[in-house]
């Protein structure tokens, strides 16, 4: 055998051969080397406060210098591609899905505008673009929506901050949900800084401040992601007195005497449901199995040497195989198909919740057309004001009853019961009055035919929003 | 000796560029060491359960074993490797070890890490070396990993879920996992030369993380 010696005497190429065969060994294992000591000197430089962060700091990124991991993944709230079977984070016009939801919301703004919400990053855009806050609103709806809150609650007090409107508000409210939403500056604990909730568990005798850190993980979402009303003054309240259920809640609501609005066709005391996820979920199996909304929400996280929290907050199903298969051992598809399967059972429950619901308004308003008087409608009345707020107890929670299906179900057969009944009592109303039945429906087939039916003049309220996007928003958002 | 030889002077450059080449093969057998010291090498060649936790990983791993059961009397590699001849345990360790050193290279490992068949194959096999009493009646002792995973016949972990490592994988089983780290790559005696005694460089205990 030649040596390579005489090779490349002959052949000069082999040299170069050998010398980038020699170059690329050297340069993997250089890169082997590097991550392994960059992973331990990782592991050693955890914590690092580069700079300390004032309290009632309201800008994330300020707090993203310390916590480039967090915030980084908290960024990607940004995005608005991924879409499931029902939700996701694309922004979906709700009304256009569901139009049956228009007619329910007769007189109320929502039947302007309904979408699902889009990531946490979008929180304060999404409130200024909807078409619902063109009607005057209180201030206690930026409650949820900015880490500015806790700042100016902290300047002016709750009832202070509640008093204000929406629009005196306006110009304090820069920063979307974020950091300090959830944690203390000082230790990075997490912390309530809402006081509806620690107000509810007061009443109850429980103080939030002993609760355990697994708890926190669900507790700091239980801030926003449950049912409230505006009491007194727009004082924002969680009506838990009672109890969690949609039963409960309706119970306490009709006892204080609440109502939101009352309905333009069936002039029904109507109730709205808010998002009660918190409350859903509690009734369900992962609840009752100690997992926080944190766990399947915002999974733990590891890169290279460093623990955290992954801040990019989204479906689970966006992320099966870091949340779900963290305890499920089941393939991804598998667990998908699980979900879904739930998710069709509670949709089919809820479409029929709703046909029957704008069907029973447009019929009440029909008995009142024919000459009804109030003792008649009466209990019909009642029957939708609680057969929607069943509905919409479900329907306005995120994820499709998925946080606790069977009580999903349960709560929307009795929704679909109550306007049933509702709708039998009407019939003999109708008798009385020599009403012919069943009653004529209107098209409700796409959204514009639905505002088009109730007598939403859709195109001055976009005219409005245009004006105030173009004049009013640049001055808020310039105003700091 | 003749082949060493041989292979050798199949290698031997010209005349005027030996310098060289000895410089640069010094300079590439140093790099070798040092990628053999920083990578903990000769760890590998041993059984200790430490070896394991170099890489983080491992930790959440590492701590439900040491807190369970076979935590008294089973290491890592009583399971996770073939016992049953020298020449199969240290094949698959050094295709698994060069595996995973290729994944973390490239940063290509998952969150939630999940065994392979070949691995389950190495575990099944494990449970059976030391359980061969409890399960010679019934009818385990001839599934593999790929049998398994075909669906026709089951693993002794699809009955014992909790066994050993719990049923929660990944950070969430062990969030603070307590376990002793990795020191800095610097030697403690350099280290301190350089900066003086601080006993916090030497050696990291585990921080309380949120």
């Amino acid at each position: 055998m030649k040596s390579i010696r005489e090779i490349s005497e002959k052949k000069p190429w082999v040299n170069w051969v050998l010398f980038f065969a020699t170059v690329i060994i050297v340069f993997v294992i250089g890169l082997f080397a590097a991550t392994i000591i960059e992973r331990r000197s990782e592991a050693q430089l955890y914590f690092q406060m580069v700079e300390p962060i004032p309290e009632w700091e309201p800008d994330n990124e300020v707090w993203g210098v310390n916590f480039p991991r967090q915030y980084e993944s908290y960024k990607k709230t940004l995005d608005t591609t991924f879409q499931s079977k029902y939700y996701g984070s694309v922004m979906i016009d709700y009304l256009e899905r569901y139009p049956e939801m228009v007619v329910m919301w007769a007189g109320y703004a929502f039947s302007r505008d309904y979408n699902q919400g889009r990531g946490h990053y979008y929180s304060v855009k999404d409130v200024h673009n909807t078409l619902r806050t063109g009607v005057p609103q209180p201030a206690t709806c930026w409650t949820c929506k900015s880490t500015d809150v806790p700042r100016l609650m902290n300047e002016m007090g709750p009832s202070e901050f509640y008093a204000h409107t929406w629009a005196e508000m306006g110009p304090e409210i820069q920063n979307p949900i974020g950091c300090q939403d959830c944690h203390d500056p000082n230790t990075m604990n997490l912390r309530i800084t809402r006081p509806a909730l620690a107000e509810a568990f007061e009443r109850q005798g429980i103080d939030i401040n002993d609760a355990t850190r697994q708890e926190m993980r669900s507790l700091v979402c239980a801030q926003c992601h449950v049912e409230y009303y505006f009491g007194e003054d727009n004082y924002l309240i969680f009506p838990w007195d009672e109890g969690f259920s949609a039963d409960e809640m309706e119970y306490y609501k009709d006892r204080v005497g609440h109502t939101d609005w009352v309905h333009a066709l069936s002039r029904a005391p109507m109730l709205k449901a808010q998002h009660p996820d918190y409350e859903l979920y509690k009734t369900g199996i992962h609840a009752q199995r100690d997992v926080s909304c944190a766990d399947c929400h915002m999974p733990y996280k590891r890169e290279g040497g460093i623990k955290f929290t992954d801040h990019h907050l989204r479906s689970p199903l966006d992320n099966i195989e870091n949340s779900c298969m963290v305890c499920h051992r089941q393939s991804e598809a598998t667990l998908q198909a699980n979900v879904y399967d739930q998710q069709n059972r509670v949709s089919e429950l809820r479409r029929i919740a709703e046909r029957n619901l704008a069907r029973v308004h447009i019929e009440a308003k029909h008995a009142w057309d024919a000459g009804a008087n109030e003792e008649e409608m009466e209990d019909i009345l009642q029957l939708i004001r609680h057969s929607q707020w069943r509905w919409d107890w479900v329907a306005a929670a995120n994820a499709m009853g998925f946080h606790s299906s069977s009580e999903a179900l349960r709560v929307l057969a009795t929704s679909i019961q109550k306007a049933q009944e509702a709708s039998i009592k009407l019939t003999s109303v109708f008798n009385r009055y020599g009403v012919e039945y069943p009653i004529e429906m209107p098209d409700l087939s796409t959204k514009e035919k639905a505002q088009e039916y109730i007598g939403l003049d859709m195109e001055k309220i976009r005219e409005e929003k245009e004006e105030f996007l173009e004049k009013t928003l640049p001055q808020w958002l310039g105003s700091i | 000796m003749k082949a060493l030889k041989r292979l050798f002077r199949f290698l031997l450059p010209p005349r005027n560029w030996r310098f060289t080449v000895v410089i640069l093969s010094g300079i590439f057998t140093g790099i070798l060491f040092f990628v053999v010291y920083v990578s903990n090498a000769v760890s590998y060649l041993s059984d200790e359960p430490e070896t394991c936790i170099n890489c983080h990983v491992m930790y959440p791993y590492y701590a439900s074993w040491d807190k369970g059961s076979h935590g008294r009397d089973a290491t890592c590699a009583d399971c996770h490797v073939p016992q049953d001849n020298f020449i199969r345990q240290y094949y698959v360790k050094a295709t698994d070890g060069l595996a995973h050193a290729t994944y973390f290279t490239f940063r290509w490992e998952p969150q939630v890490i999940q065994i392979k068949s070949r691995g389950k194959s190495v575990v099944q096999e494990n449970c059976i070396r030391c359980h061969l009493d409890m399960v010679d009646m019934v009818q385990l002792v001839e599934v593999t990993g790929e049998i398994a995973e075909k669906d026709e016949g089951k693993l002794c972990w699809d009955c014992h879920r909790e066994t050993p490592h719990g049923s929660v994988r990944s950070l969430s089983a062990a969030p603070h996992a307590l376990v002793e780290r990795l020191p800095s790559v610097m030697p403690a005696w350099l280290e301190n030369l350089f900066f003086g005694e601080s006993p916090s460089k030497t050696r990291t205990l585990p921080q309380n993380e949120n």
